[in-house]
């Protein structure tokens, strides 16, 4: 899913990009390549990567967001140091943007940089979430993004669930309605990404291969002390 | 309907629309800016209207005048916002008008923060505006609780002609959680037509003229008293709360509302496991406040924890629950800062432990 030198995640908001971020940096981490994240969300205000800093940071993984005071910040910043990074990538470089449409404006303000080649545009979709309710609602969000962002998406990415309630059945027929979307839409779908408790149960029924996600992005009550993170991702120690 | 799911704002939005509400009117403010965005593309799916107003101020006078008209209608902003329409919501309130109020709360004073806070607990519960009124306030610790309330409130302030107001921290605009809307859900109180709505005279009924203007101190007197016996009722008949934890006998019992329920509730399963046996009460209604239900399992426990994102505006209320001095000792964390499960648990300890100093009574 990652293999390209520049994965840019993009979606409808509220599909899971931040999570599917940060699980790709630090998968790519723990296997030594070198990784910058760019947060690039100017969307949400809050579970946000850059609330995840110390943990990308203890996994070696380069963040490019708002410091300071601006890490809390409900402004549009776009940090500059993402051009450089683009323009002479080292490693992989995964760009995490905001949400819909509005979110993936932000692509457009950096064209002229993004790479022509070796670079992957995957859409993010999750069907229980109600702007994109079916395939339909999915390919048109696909458009939306082509069309405000000006970039090409490559694949989607299939993640349909519930959070706690989610379900094998949930995350299959997800899959199933990602396919049919890509049909449409000519994409592949490059992978389903499945929470750890329930990989187990859904590899060999889904339509495409497998992403094995941690959850890292929680409220504070469901978060195990050892993270430490910032922001109300999570929780703040 | 199937379950969605959906970030606090947009199920307070669709909660909304469930509910008949037809007319949003808001200004925009961080953190929930998506219950007017979820709104301005849904109320013309349902051929409703929404309007960014100009500021808080016009927006809460906008409710007034729809609410006037005998319509559902609701806004939502957060903390500075809500201060700015305090004036209007004093008049909603004298006029007797049926208005929904969402405040998702964020860090103060002032500007403050954008990140969460429960320091509206005075301005929702005691101190709004001027005048002899009260605001019904109802506080979700779920999106799904979130979502209910919303609805509830409709049918209360209709029931009540009275303004109320749906409070969270900017958790509850922000999180994502399974929502389900239920299309058989029935009003939760009889509400007669609003024959004291202004939709235009035609000689058929006496003037439905909508004021909260008395200069006749004996008439603003009996309508003051008119006003009182709703609060009255209000506090006879509409508080909610919520108990968890040991049953018969605890080692303390802590009081919360809100999202920081949810995280004392996962400090109290964890405590469990060890052993330590802990009640909680979590006022769902801040206003009228569950004083009984406070009293009534503060009594399983020889001392009290508070928790909160202030620096302990309910301990107030606690204590008024009371009825005698106890220890009562309290956590918080502000700014924006979030209180965590281990916190609690930690401060628990140190209650049994002799450790934590008690909240000292003027």
């Amino acid at each position: 899913m990652f293999s390209r030198q520049v994965t840019v995640l993009v979606g409808h908001f509220g599909s899971g990009k931040t999570e599917i971020a940060l699980n790709g940096a630090l998968d790519l981490a723990a296997r030594g390549e070198r990784v910058t994240l760019a947060d690039l969300d100017v969307v949400k205000p809050y579970f946000r990567a850059r609330s995840a800093r110390f943990i990308l940071a203890e996994a070696g993984v380069d963040l490019i967001a708002p410091e300071g005071e601006n890490v809390y910040a409900d402004l549009p910043i776009i940090v500059p140091r993402v051009r450089d990074v683009l323009r002479r990538p080292q490693g992989k470089v995964i760009l995490d943007v905001g949400g819909d449409g509005t979110g993936a404006r932000v692509l457009g303000s950096i064209t002229d940089v993004l790479p022509k080649t070796g670079m992957n545009v995957l859409v993010v979709v999750n069907f229980s979430r109600p702007s994109t309710p079916d395939p339909a609602g999915a390919v048109a969000m696909v458009r939306e993004i082509e069309r405000v962002s000006r970039v090409r998406v490559t694949g989607l990415i299939s993640n349909t669930h519930m959070l706690e309630e989610t379900t094998p059945e949930i995350v299959v027929s997800g899959a199933e309605q990602a396919v049919r979307a890509g049909n449409e839409l000519g994409l592949p779908v490059v992978a389903s990404a499945v929470h750890q408790d329930m990989a187990s149960s859904v590899n060999g029924a889904l339509p495409c291969s497998i992403f094995v996600l941690n959850r890292i992005v929680k409220p504070p009550f469901e978060v195990q002390p050892q993270r430490r993170t910032m922001g109300p991702l999570f929780v703040l120690n | 309907m199937a379950k969605k799911l959906m970030k606090g704002a947009e199920a307070i939005g669709e909660a909304a629309v469930q509910a008949g509400c037809h007319l949003f009117f808001g200004y925009p403010i961080t953190p929930q800016n998506e219950i007017p965005e979820y709104l301005s593309s849904r109320m013309p799916q349902v051929g409703g209207a929404f309007v960014q107003a100009e500021s808080e101020v016009a927006s809460i006078n906008m409710l007034y005048g729809a609410a006037g008209a005998g319509e559902r209608v609701m806004t939502s902003s957060s903390s500075p916002g809500i201060s700015l329409m305090a004036e209007g919501i004093s008049y909603c309130a004298g006029a007797e008008l049926p208005v929904v109020i969402v405040n998702i709360m964020r860090a103060g004073p002032g500007l403050g923060g954008i990140l969460p806070s429960q320091a509206d607990y005075f301005q929702t519960t005691k101190g709004m505006a001027h005048g002899d009124f009260r605001l019904l306030a109802l506080a979700p610790w779920s999106i799904q609780e979130a979502a209910d309330l919303v609805q509830d409130a409709f049918d209360l302030a209709d029931y009540y002609r009275n303004p109320v107001m749906v409070v969270g921290d900017g958790l509850i605009g922000q999180m994502m959680e399974p929502v389900e809307f239920y299309e058989d859900r029935q009003p939760i109180k009889e509400l007669p037509p609003k024959t004291w709505a202004s939709t235009g005279w035609k000689r058929d009924r006496p003037k439905a003229i909508i004021n909260s203007l008395f200069l006749d101190p004996a008439e603003l007197e009996r309508h003051n008293f008119h006003l009182k016996e709703k609060y009255d009722l209000m506090e006879r008949d509409e508080v909610r709360f919520a108990t968890y934890g040991a049953v018969d006998s605890a080692d303390v019992v802590i009081i919360a509302y809100g999202t920081v329920a949810r995280v004392c509730l996962s400090a109290i399963e964890a405590l469990e496991q060890e052993g330590i046996k802990v009640a909680m009460v979590r006022p769902i209604t801040l206003w009228p406040f569950p004083y009984k239900a406070v009293r009534e399992v503060a009594s399983k426990a020889k001392d009290i924890l508070v928790v909160e994102l202030s620096t302990g505006q309910m301990i107030e209320d606690v204590r008024l629950a009371l009825h005698r001095p106890r220890p009562i000792h309290f956590h918080c964390r502000l700014g924006g800062m979030l209180v965590s499960p281990e916190e609690v648990i930690d401060k628990v300890k140190a209650i049994k432990a002799g450790t934590s100093e008690e909240v000292q009574h003027a």
